[in-house]
């Protein structure tokens, strides 16, 4: 069991390396924005696939905070302030 | 096989780690940097995390990862964008690069010499046998700490005095945050997709937080992962456009500035009063007291990051004071 859940941590890793490509790379400022988010996503998934291998219940406890928190980052990216013209 | 895998593991995480961070310093534009600097964080999240170190990894999660990236973009919105290169006269520009090489050089050398201090602490604790002395200590005396997480034991009740006067340094930083006058205008309103994502984010958000500092007593948490995550719920709602987004005006936003310190100071000197050392529990009140002064902490944390999101002191929400403050704008009503 725990070699499935190391080969799909490696997996996700994968997913992780290939959004960084994309948010090193671009083009598009929004393109980096996304492809952050998918770090966010493959990074839940690694902490779960961790609290299984590991055996640390806090593992969860991060895994959502850091779900809950690249929300806010997307919220922070696509925000738009006004201008004291407004 | 297993171990292999992990090491495959570690190698790519370490690489991503070290390629976000060259790339978020070497990167010329500030919101592509400020994108990589999050990114960073999310990885940094991930590698705590491996790293069976779930309360950093908490941390980083809340401020690293969040919290820092909508700061950040808020402040890079306020900066003027860099000028044309025609248009700044030539010696000024050669002072100016000049300066930046000079600044860049003392930053390498402070890294560098912060890595070696760090490297040579590792050494030193691994040829140390007695290098696990702390920890048995702190095992020794959690029970008569109050909580079961040493973090949190270590935090609130055997290192005090450090939380405490983080709790001042906060208190100093709002200070700051009020000097830079009122606060920068306001968000769009946002649209349908976005107005949808705020409904249901708040609200866990903020349960979140409450789970958080509960969760503190015995597992990784506490008041400063909380707050960050509740001060998250009213950056998401200021960057949807809300004008209310939770910070009361006036005198109650004093109270909860300072209720950290305040309750914490008023704990320690009660104590002082009954004849105990400052901060020094009844191991049988521990428990509550500690709870009492992490939920004053927890407020005062989350106001303080979300002026800082602000950028100064907040607009009152007085009618006679907004309509008072339009007449003067416009002499014309």
């Amino acid at each position: 069991m725990t070699e499935l859940f190391m080969l799909s941590a490696l997996g996700l890793m994968l997913s992780l390396f290939l959004g960084l490509l994309r948010v090193l790379l671009g083009p598009g400022i929004g393109d980096r924005m996304l492809a952050t988010q998918l770090i966010g996503t493959s990074g839940v998934g690694m902490l779960l696939l961790f609290n299984e291998v590991f055996n640390q219940p806090a593992l969860l406890d991060v895994a959502l905070l850091l779900a809950l928190l690249a929300a806010v980052a997307a919220a922070a990216f696509t925000g738009q302030q006004k201008t004291h013209h407004d | 096989m297993n171990s292999a895998g992990l090491i495959v593991f570690d190698a790519l995480l370490l690489l991503s780690i070290v390629g976000l961070a060259w790339a978020s310093l070497a990167t010329t534009d500030v919101r592509r940097s400020i994108i990589l600097f999050m990114a960073l964080g999310l990885v940094l999240a991930v590698a705590w995390g491996r790293l069976l170190a779930p309360d950093v990894a908490l941390a980083e999660a809340a401020i690293g990862a969040g919290l820092s990236g909508a700061l950040l973009l808020a402040a890079a919105h306020g900066q003027p964008s860099p000028l044309p290169p025609e248009s700044t006269n030539a010696p000024r520009n050669h002072g100016a690069a000049g300066m930046g090489m000079v600044l860049r050089w003392a930053i390498t050398l402070l890294c560098a010499a912060l890595a070696g201090t760090l490297v040579w602490a590792l050494l030193h604790a691994f040829s140390n046998p007695q290098h696990d002395m702390l920890p048995r200590a702190i095992s020794a005396n959690l029970a008569a700490s109050g909580v079961s997480n040493p973090v949190t034991a270590v935090l609130l009740n055997f290192r005090a005095y450090d939380t405490l006067l983080e709790l001042a340094v906060l208190l100093t930083a709002v200070l700051g945050t009020f000097a830079l006058g009122q606060a920068t205008p306001g968000y769009r309103p946002a649209g349908l997709v976005f107005d949808g994502l705020v409904r249901w984010l708040v609200p866990v958000l903020i349960l979140t937080a409450g789970y958080l500092l509960w969760a503190g007593a015995h597992a990784p948490g506490g008041a400063f992962q909380a707050g960050a995550t509740l001060a998250a719920a009213g950056v998401v709602l200021r960057l949807a456009g809300r004008t209310r987004i939770g910070l009361p005006v006036g005198f109650m936003l004093r109270m909860i500035m300072a209720a950290g310190v305040g309750v914490f100071l008023l704990v320690g000197l009660t104590l002082l009063l009954l004849g105990r050392p400052f901060l020094g529990y009844p191991p049988a009140w521990a428990g509550s007291l500690i709870l009492m002064i992490e939920t004053a902490a927890m407020f005062s944390i989350a106001a303080t990051l979300l002026l800082a999101f602000l950028g100064g002191q907040p607009e009152s929400t007085d009618v006679n004071a907004v309509a008072n403050r339009q007449r003067e704008e416009d002499p014309r009503c």
